[in-house]
């Protein structure tokens, strides 16, 4: 009785701050559709200014994927103004560079045939380009060095920097892509030239090195890291039709074939200013913002067309997937559901059942960690997007746990989920987080800017006011519905992960698992030892340990079986190598 | 096609301005006289003279009563309080043979309960308040800090000092209870209180957590230099199944307090320190496009010089041009002066850029209270704009000289060292041999990722 009062109290506290948290916004549309948003506030003398297309990777598809991406790249390599010494022959030179790469594509597509049907094992391979190619790479590599002495090289990065601007940068998404910085208040007419500059006239210098970058990127964030490549994959298992199905970075084969033309395509429809949304917070004035609006985005022509919601809806599931995976990483266990889009009843339900389950007061936190001891971490919560959404749980698996052992626990606490109601205070705490982190979200400018901008990306910016009612209008009936509605066994796809050992390439066998981390580092330090042995060596250790193995205690028998199975695993390398 | 493409581009100009004419007509607000021409280059835009005077140190600066300082900053904008103690300690204080002792000690302060509270209570306590508190002790500074929603200040303060002053119980070592007693006490903090509050009553809130606070009068030790050398030359870590080589080079730095410190500042801006303009970024980045990301950081240290350091991923084949790219542009800050263009863009950003230390009540809390206790001196920030605007292409070319050795430089490549030495047979100039000035790469074995063991050297 008493505790209910209590949170009666709280959450009438909290209604009180979902009220009271009101982003005074003003809005303006332009006559071509563009809107511009601003929030003036004090501080120090600077604004945090940038802009959304609402555009990302899942508008793409096969054959352009990463184009969102390596666009948001060209954005940067200047306009007819900015970036060249000469823009005439700038433009001649580029459409000289595209009919060479026109007939480069040509000569690379006839290898791509030859390699796949065998002629050839690799593509790439420079032994196998004709005469032709090698001619029409010379002649691109000449054109890229006359396209160079054309350039002012990054002026558009040297005419922010100088002028103040920092923290330029942007980012690519599924569904969006932005544009940001931070300006000096007295520099906001030249945010306004640059960015309609770029909107209006940009040129895509640079545009087959900076596909070389975007590679460098892709390397650096999929293919060097531990579970980059598997992510990537499970990412492509869990949605079936949905383009949430292919990277934000692009296919490698799509990335090396990606046109000029093809991203000048793209630029007409998806960064129309009736596309766009641009965004002010800080020291600025209103009125002086929106003259300047009108003057410099006002300039910019309406798309040919509109560009058209995302068609391709995910196909519901039918049955469990599971992948399993070795890779240099703790073992755990991923778990995801379809579930629903932001902005959908019941997105704010499964956001709060993620918060109730993650956290060091969560229940994984609670249940796997500390009271069953089966894993070192695990959390949960919900990603919905602007076409479709997704519930995760992870875990990592405790020392001599499995990853398997993992995913039942998760089960467990989502069937918890499913037939009882949350308490009503740990209800409460999730609700006050939320309230508080309201507040912290919209603490500096850019933080405020940038999230005005991604909401009004998809469901509009007024939502930063109206979303925290509806987070604190959750009910412990809404979770326990939710859970039940989404989380079914057919719904979800699993990626369970055990460590690879890298030195040598191996796979880790999975019983490896159930090792304690002092014997795996010694498995760890005999291989370094086995790789300098010979067979002969090999195979007296393997007689002695096989004579000791009787004698061992119990506990040590699993670790026995391990190194004994890597002997002669190492005996039947070695012999191998010699036929 | 393509023509069909390029041809409206070019036409955007004349067709976007008639555009704009007609809607600017159309307008009710909009005038035609009114409108100002809008240049054909930035370079022709006019801007109105912005004075910035950056925030005076003694205006937020109260001594409690027992000697304590506090630095305050009263900010209503959002309902929430930032509570921050600077601790004089850190890992450098780890008794030899217990390495870790401090780093520990800041982490059980926070997740091993207090007197008063179980650990589970603690955090369910501060997770209902929806109360951030952080506890970390690094190598020379220790951290405790707090932030919540200001109707919650007085639970969360309570919290927050129960596990500064009194988290022993979740403490059961007993070198970690003495290393708490020993630097967890008011003569060795500094105060950073940001946020929705009245200062008078912050401080007297303040005054009451700290009273009758144990006091120890010894000294804190001061930080030691750093006793290691650097051994020039390639170092080399093989890790067989990316395709990338990560790639540091470097050597030590200089002292944050060093007069030529602003130069160094301004150098390294223009070597690899300021994003696309600079010439590390510019040419191994946009020229080449063979990394992602390639820069450069000059450490300035406090206490002992920091580390200069260049930076870049590449693919295996081009890792080594790369490396030479980088190699060159620390030769050319020493032989050749940059340019006027060059120095003025380093310059101006930074001059421009200043007022950005001071954005929020948070950070100008915190960087007093971290010049305080750095012991900075107390005009830094008010000459810091002239001192940036004195120096010279000649000063720049003189700490490069001086700071700059390409004969003590370290490198250190992580990835596919066999590939990586393979090269790029389209470029067979550049090696990892010949980057080596003694021939030699010196191999580091890759530890175990999950335990860091390294395995037995063959």
């Amino acid at each position: 009785m008493k505790k209910i009062s209590i949170s009666f109290l709280a959450l009438l506290l909290c209604v009180q701050f979902a009220a009271a948290q009101k982003v005074p916004v003003q809005e303006i549309v332009l006559d071509n559709g563009m809107r511009l948003l601003l929030v003036p506030r004090k501080g120090d003398p600077n604004v945090a200014a940038g802009w959304v297309a609402r555009v990302g990777s899942v508008n793409e598809r096969p054959g352009i994927t990463g184009l969102s991406h390596l666009f948001e790249h060209m954005m940067f390599k200047g306009t007819h103004a900015i970036g060249t010494k000469d823009i005439a022959e700038n433009l001649k030179l580029i459409k000289e560079m595209d009919d060479v790469r026109a007939e480069l594509r040509k000569e690379q597509q006839t290898l791509i045939l030859k390699a796949r049907l065998g002629e050839i094992s690799d593509s790439k391979d420079p032994r196998h380009r004709s005469e032709r190619h090698n001619e029409l790479l010379a002649k691109f590599e000449e054109l890229t060095k006359r396209e160079k002495d054309l350039m002012v090289k990054d002026e558009f990065d040297r005419i922010y920097t100088t002028a103040g601007g920092s923290g330029m940068n942007a980012g690519t998404s599924n569904d969006f892509t932005v544009y940001f910085i931070n300006v000096p208040a007295n520099k906001l007419e030249l945010w306004f030239w640059m960015e309609s500059d770029r909107l209006r006239n940009p040129v895509f210098r640079e545009f087959y090195s900076e596909r070389d970058v975007v590679h460098e990127e892709r390397r650096l964030r999929t293919d060097s890291t531990p579970t980059g490549k598997f992510n990537e994959q499970y990412e492509s298992m869990f949605w079936q039709s949905s383009p949430y199905g292919w990277p934000v970075v692009g296919w490698p084969s799509d990335l090396e074939g990606i046109t000029r033309e093809e991203a000048l395509d793209y630029f007409a429809i998806n960064y129309a200013p009736n596309n766009l949304t641009a965004c002010l917070v800080g020291d600025v004035d209103p009125a002086r913002a929106k003259e300047l609006a009108q003057q410099y985005f006002g300039r910019l022509p309406r798309g040919p067309r509109p560009p058209e919601p995302v068609r391709t809806s995910e196909m519901p599931q039918l049955a469990e997937k599971r992948m399993v995976a070795w890779a240099e990483t703790v073992p755990q266990a991923r778990v995801r559901y379809h579930t629903v889009a932001e902005g959908h009843p019941d997105d704010f339900a499964l956001e709060i059942l993620g918060s109730l389950l993650s956290g060091r007061t969560g229940r994984l936190y609670k249940s796997l960690v500390l009271q069953q001891s089966v894993a070192n971490s695990a959390g949960a919560g919900q990603d919905g997007r602007k076409y479709e959404g997704l519930f995760e749980l992870t875990g990592v698996a405790k020392p001599g746990k499995t990853p398997e052992e993992v995913e039942q626990a998760l089960y467990k606490e989502i069937e918890r989920m499913q037939k009882e109601l949350v308490d009503a205070n740990e209800l409460q705490k999730v609700k006050n987080q939320y309230a508080a982190n309201n507040f912290r979200g919209i603490q500096s400018n850019f933080g405020l800017m940038v999230q005005l901008l991604l909401r009004d990306s998809n469901r509009g910016w007024e939502t930063i006011n109206t979303d925290p009612a509806r987070h604190q209008a959750v009910t412990p009936e809404d979770v326990r519905r939710v859970a039940n509605t989404y989380f079914k066994p057919e719904n979800r796809t699993i990626a369970i992960y055990y460590t690879k050992k890298k030195a040598d390439g191996a796979v880790e066998d999975p019983a490896l698992a159930g090792l304690t981390d002092q014997e795996k580092a010694q498995i760890a330090q005999m291989k370094g030892t086995l790789s300098q042995a010979k067979a002969e060596q090999i195979k007296m250790m393997l007689s002695r340990f096989e004579q000791e193995a009787g004698s061992a205690p119990p506990d040590k028998q699993n670790f026995i079986k391990v190194v004994k199975k890597m002997l002669e695993d190492r005996l039947k390398q070695l012999e191998g190598g010699k036929q | 096609m393509r023509n069909r493409l390029r041809n409206p581009h070019t036409n955007l100009r004349p067709l976007s301005a008639l555009l704009a004419l007609v809607l600017l007509t159309l307008s009710p607000t909009g005038v035609l006289t009114q409108t100002p021409q809008i240049p054909a280059h930035p370079r022709e835009l006019k801007y109105t003279t912005l004075t910035y005077t950056p925030p005076k140190r003694d205006q937020y600066r109260h001594v409690l009563s027992n000697g304590v300082v506090a630095y305050l900053v009263e900010d209503h904008d959002l309902p929430l309080v930032n509570v921050s103690i600077l601790v004089r300690t850190g890992s450098y204080l780890d008794p030899a043979g217990k390495e870790g002792l401090a780093a520990l000690t800041g982490t059980q302060m926070r997740v091993g309960g207090t007197t008063s509270k179980t650990a589970e209570e603690f955090d369910e306590a501060a997770d209902f308040l929806a109360a951030n508190i952080i506890n970390l002790i690094g190598p020379t500074q220790g951290n405790a800090n707090l932030n919540l929603l200001a109707k919650d200040v007085d639970q969360g303060l309570a919290l927050y000092f129960d596990m500064t002053k009194a988290s022993i119980d979740g403490i059961t070592r007993e070198d970690m209870i003495a290393f708490h007693q020993r630097y967890y006490q008011p003569a060795g903090f500094i105060f950073a209180v940001s946020g929705d509050f009245k200062t008078k009553d912050m401080l007297a809130k303040l005054e009451t957590a700290t009273k009758g606070w144990l006091v120890n009068k010894q000294a804190v030790p001061a930080v030691p230099k750093p006793t290691n050398t650097l051994v020039a030359g390639v170092y080399a870590v093989h890790k067989g199944d990316v395709n990338q080589g990560r790639v540091s080079i470097g050597h030590t730095g200089a002292l944050r307090d060093s007069p030529d410190a602003y130069a160094l500042e301004i150098m390294n801006d223009i070597l690899g320190g300021g994003g696309f303009t600079s010439r590390i970024t510019s040419r191994v980045r946009s020229d080449e496009g063979l990394a992602y990301s390639a820069g450069s950081n000059f450490g300035l240290g406090v206490y002992y010089p920091g580390n200069f350091r260049a930076s870049f991923q590449s693919k295996n084949p081009t890792t080594s041009q790369a490396i030479d790219i980088v190699m060159e542009e620390i030769n050319r800050l020493r032989t050749t002066k940059v340019t006027n263009e060059e120095l003025e863009t380093a310059k101006n950003s930074a001059i421009e850029v200043f007022p950005r230390i001071f954005a929020t009540a948070a950070q100008v809390a915190s960087t007093f209270a971290q010049d305080e206790y750095t012991k900075r001196p107390a005009d830094y920030w008010t000459t810091y704009r002239d001192r940036i605007r004195a120096i010279t292409a000649d000063d720049v070319q003189r700490v490069a000289q001086k700071y700059l050795q390409p004969d003590k430089l370290v490198v250190l490549v992580v990835g596919n060292i066999d590939e990586i030495s393979k090269g790029n047979p389209d470029k067979p100039q550049y090696s990892l041999a010949k980057i080596a000035k003694d021939g030699q790469i010196r191999r580091i074995p890759l530890p175990d990722p999950l335990t860091l063991i390294y395995p037995s050297t063959p």
